[in-house]
């Protein structure tokens, strides 16, 4: 009976899953559990993966290939119009010239639509694949089915999650001169 | 790096529920289903079964998959757990059944009640002239009598029956493991076929449909209690024997709307007739008590726990009892509710998905990039 208890051996899957930085500080035995709750897509180049405006199910983290997020031009300025008053480095926090709506190409083992695991908020960006590439999809309810269930795994997970907007919000905050309020 | 992509933005959502097309399509589906159900219960039974075993038995499942069990492991022990409970329980409890029985205890509740049925006849006779006229006392009894035979004529075809389900009633705790081992497995096996437009919409109604499900076995779980309990003390109040497990049993038939409430009902007053033979008010009593209770649960009990573990409106679910009855009679009473309640998620979801231009296009435009890439060096 003992046996039955001792700490899953880990398999390649699980090291992979092991090096995205959502899950690096779960166990193997943890690992196990979230691997069942993971789902795989395989994204054609150019296929959208979600559209701005679009319900937020899930988080998507890229095992393969290269996705690019990008923003209607009307969406950023609507959204930065009311606080931002007419100083353009306000009005358009996330361009740069030349983007023309491109917000990031990220690579493997990152992921993004990270804040559909917190609410069901409409995306504020298209995803689209920059290459073929394979995804893992992380869907809400089942994180939220983990912080009744398994607390310590959504907590661990929760971490990170906590500490990648953080550093997202320092990255924005450099970018638009108002730092000090995030020290 | 990653992108933080997912911000508040007013006025996105074009969520506007579900129109009377999609209800109409919701409620004939529900009554076409209930129909071929009625046609396989050696199937449908055993499978609602082993549903309510699997939410029953997936809390211990999760429990030592967490402490580091595989989940093959896991959902063997806890199953092989509650095969052993109800052996144990089918030992322990046969002897005192069959003592029951070889007491002659199921004659006497029976005679009790014809007893009480004869005697409020004749003093109905003792008011009403015309009816002493045409002997119906007599009449009633000399047919009871001719028809009734004895007990164990009729406990012959109810023991056939149960030795005819046993084998699929065994199904249950089978299909419950695979369940448990499986289901997650079932579930990505069944979101990898849909197309990557539909993907996220997918996952959500599988969801929902585990959500309602769970939902209306729970409700059931509350109703039962909540028929208990008043049982129970209403049974207490009026001084009948063993209130609490003749409220259980009670509560246990109610899951059958309407001819559950009968049995049981019937089950009530034979005892009290049985019991109380001196005091026919007794049974009376037993009676209008039952009457209050059922129409409190057809109409708040059930409307407030399963009604609202399925999001229905209150008059909808009552009047989908009926449809269920009138379409599928016992079965359909008993199916008609879990069944509305998968088939108006599949069906909101459905009507969501082709109504949404976009989710169309895209899923016309991840077909037109397939084409391409399977033809680009034809």
């Amino acid at each position: 009976m003992v046996s039955l208890f001792r700490p899953s051996k880990t398999s390649p899957r699980l090291e992979r899953l092991h090096q995205l930085s959502l899950f690096v500080n779960l166990t193997p035995a943890e690992l196990q559990i979230v691997d069942g709750l993971l789902h795989e897509r395989d994204f054609l180049d150019g296929e959208v993966i979600f559209d701005e405006g679009e319900e937020g199910q899930a988080i998507y983290i890229i095992a393969s290939g290269e996705v690019l997020i990008s923003r209607h031009e009307h969406w950023d300025a609507a959204r930065a119009a009311p606080a931002g008053g007419n100083d353009p480095a306000v009005s358009h926090p996330r361009r740069r010239q030349g983007d023309s709506g491109r917000v990031a190409q990220l690579g493997p083992g990152t992921f993004f639509g990270e804040l559909a695991l917190l609410d069901d908020s409409p995306r504020s960006a298209q995803a689209r694949a920059a290459s073929p590439c394979q995804l893992i999809v992380f869907f809400r309810d089942d994180f939220v089915g983990l912080l009744d269930t398994h607390a310590r795994i959504a907590s661990k997970i929760s971490r990170q999650l906590a500490r990648h907007l953080g550093a997202r919000m320092r990255d924005m905050a450099l970018t638009v001169g108002a730092y000090h309020h995030l020290l | 790096m990653s992108a933080a992509i997912d911000s508040p933005e007013p006025g996105q959502r074009s969520n506007h529920g579900s129109g009377p097309v999609v209800w109409a399509a919701i409620i004939a589906t529900t009554c076409l289903l209930l129909l071929v159900f009625q046609k396989m219960l050696w199937l449908v039974v055993p499978f609602l079964l082993a549903l309510i075993l699997y939410y029953f038995l997936y809390p211990p499942v999760k429990l030592l998959i967490y402490r580091g069990m595989s989940r093959d492991a896991a959902s063997t022990l806890v199953t092989l757990g509650f095969l052993a409970l109800l052996l144990v329980l089918g030992i322990a409890l046969t002897p005192w059944l069959t003592a029951q029985l070889a007491d002659k205890n199921v004659s006497r509740y029976v005679e009790g009640g014809l007893q009480l049925l004869d005697n409020s006849l004749r003093s109905i006779e003792a008011h009403w002239p015309t009816l002493a006229g045409a002997r119906l006392a007599d009449t009633v009894a000399a047919r009871l009598a001719q028809g009734a035979g004895t007990v164990a004529d009729h406990l012959e075809p109810v023991a056939i029956g149960i030795m005819a389900w046993a084998p699929s009633l065994m199904l249950a705790p089978f299909l419950a493991f695979f369940f448990l081992r499986d289901g997650r497995r079932f579930k990505r096996f069944l979101s990898a076929a849909v197309p990557n437009a539909f993907f996220e919409k997918t996952l959500y109604l599988l969801h929902e449909i585990d959500r309602t499900a769970r939902a209306y076995f729970m409700g059931l779980i509350s109703l039962t209690v909540l028929d208990t309990l008043t049982l129970a003390a209403g049974l207490w109040a009026l001084g009948i024997p063993g209130p609490l497990a003749l409220g259980l049993i009670c509560a246990v038939l109610a899951w059958v709307p309407y001819v559950g409430s009968i049995l049981g009902g019937l089950l009530v007053v034979l005892v009290a007739a049985t019991d109380f033979p001196d005091a026919p008010g007794m049974a009376y009593w037993a009676i209008a008590l039952f009457v209050g209770v059922r129409l409190l649960d057809d109409f708040v009990y059930m409307p407030l726990t399963i009604g609202k573990s399925l999001e229905l409106h209150p008059l909808v679910t009552v009047l989908m009892i009926f449809v269920g009855g009138a379409v599928a009679g016992i079965s359909g009473l008993m199916l008609v509710l879990p069944v509305l309640g998968v088939v108006m998620v599949i069906g909101e979801t459905i009507g969501l998905i082709v109504t949404d231009p976009r989710l169309m296009a895209r899923h016309r435009h991840a077909l037109a990039l397939r084409r391409q890439q399977a033809s680009s060096d034809l």
